[in-house]
């Protein structure tokens, strides 16, 4: 046995944070994996317990609005925090056109890209109507009728109907395409919802299916040149397609850390502080107690500017600080690795906050149907 | 029917053109095209100045309008399906 074994002292808190950060240096990346696991440490735990995580735990929001939303979960691991970003891309439903029936189509795009276009705009709707009622439309077998499986409750008909002509008063000399002829550009506004069945009552007034941005351009048309197209949307998930995604896009950053070590002052403090985003880093200057401290690096600097570290999360993490010799030594960058900076944007059809926890329900689901198979495979052996 | 094999161009009714769609969810329902005699018009679209020119069977291939001898024919108004992905 080596002569320097026996009871470790316990780590102190500075050394816990330290675990937690991940080190970002010129050039390499040091510390990425998480060692919060049985056996790891001698003499320490652990294990995942229900009550640490949940003393541990935290969520900040940082900026909720409607359709944007920035927060904050702090002390979960990553493969869980991903788990979230994967569930809101990819398996939270929502309803986009499926189907598109091309009567006559005489513009210069052609039909198959016209299809795709259209398959790629994000509608809304009545919220409650296409996430409760709206059930999934199933694609019919083969040998089945094409629309034995279409019915009011689980299809919703649109349709766009345009001709191009030439408009007799337009300005003489006008060359814009939009003052010269009618319908010289179709938008996803022109796209009209056909109530089918009862769906009227789910989906009026306020709540009717349209587009979430109406100034979508679809296609440009010249005179003579007509679009006639019937739609179907479904319902469906954003692992079949991207235009099913309920997001523009879910992402995370890791929270990052700047931690000064030795004293930046004077002009070296203003060009530190443009190395960094706006408002990252702030100057203050030295008080007299940390002038008249010793060793603290102030002494006879009283007055002075230094720099200080004010809000490391609006930091991009450039390292940009690292390439200059006057900061080397005096600045460490990190990102602490179990604080997850949330970033959802919602294409319209859900609220952003009502999309993370719509996440949370679908991966507890996911966790229901785990579980007995689990059971199972543990009484087989 | 598959769509792939060939079918008789829809003559298109001069009274109205392009309402052949019905609406709800069963497109695709359309008039048989077999009926073409010599009293059948056929759209064309000039191939210079771009008018329309509806000619019955056995007429000169000319364009009202500008004398033009190249005509094409209109799209179909048959429905296409496509999935939009």
């Amino acid at each position: 046995m080596a002569p320097s074994s026996g009871r470790r002292q316990p780590p102190s808190s500075e050394d816990l944070d330290e675990r937690n950060i991940v080190g970002i240096n010129k050039e390499t990346i040091t510390n990425t994996v998480s060692t919060d696991y049985p056996d790891n440490y001698a003499n320490e735990e652990h294990a995942w317990d229900k009550e640490a995580f949940r003393r541990s735990f935290k969520v900040q929001w940082h900026d909720n609005q409607q359709y944007e939303a920035q927060f904050s979960l702090i002390g979960i691991d990553a493969s869980i925090a991903n788990a979230f970003r994967r569930i809101l891309i990819a398996e939270i439903p929502t309803l986009a056109i499926d189907i598109v029936y091309i009567y006559n189509n005489t513009s210069v795009i052609q039909d198959e890209v016209l299809a795709h276009r259209l398959g790629l705009i994000p509608f809304t709707g009545n919220k409650k109507g296409i996430q409760n009622w709206l059930g999934f439309w199933r694609k019919p077998a083969p040998g089945e009728d094409s629309y034995a499986t279409t019915f009011d409750s689980n299809t919703v008909c649109l349709k766009l109907q345009a001709k191009c002509t030439h408009n007799k008063d337009a300005p003489p000399n006008s060359k814009d395409p939009k003052e010269l002829y009618h319908n010289a550009h179709i938008y996803a506004k022109d796209i009209k919802f056909e109530p089918l069945g009862v769906q009227e009552k789910h989906f009026s007034g306020d709540g009717v299916i349209r587009p979430f941005n109406p100034d979508i351009l679809v296609a440009k048309l010249r005179p003579g040149q007509e679009l006639e197209i019937e739609i179907h949307m479904h319902k469906g998930f954003g692992w079949d397609h991207a235009k099913w995604s309920p997001v523009a896009t879910a992402s995370y950053r890791l929270m990052p850390t700047i931690t000064i070590t030795k004293p930046i002052l004077g002009a070296d403090a203003e060009k530190f502080a443009d190395c960094f985003m706006n408002g990252v880093i702030g100057l203050e200057p030295v008080t007299r107690k940390e002038a008249r401290s010793k060793g603290s690096g102030y002494e006879g600097h009283e007055g002075e500017l230094k720099a200080v570290v004010k809000d490391p999360m609006r930091d991009t993490v450039s390292r940009e600080v690292l390439r200059h010799p006057e900061f080397e030594g005096k600045v460490k960058l990190g990102r602490r690795r179990d604080h997850f900076i949330f970033s959802i944007e919602s294409t319209g059809q859900w609220d952003s906050d009502d999309l993370f926890l719509e996440a949370v329900k679908t991966l507890k689901k996911k966790c229901q149907v785990l579980r007995p198979q689990v059971t199972n495979m543990v009484y087989t052996f | 029917m598959s769509r792939e094999t060939y079918q008789i161009p829809t003559p298109s009714q001069t009274a109205n053109p392009g309402s052949s769609s019905g609406g709800g969810l069963n497109p695709g329902a359309q008039r048989s095209p077999f009926d073409a005699d010599t009293n059948t018009v056929m759209q064309y679209i000039c191939g210079d100045c771009g008018a329309k020119c509806p000619l019955r069977r056995n007429e000169l291939i000319r364009c009202r309008e500008c004398g033009c001898r190249v005509l094409y024919k209109e799209r179909t108004k048959r429905m296409v399906q496509f999935e939009a992905r």
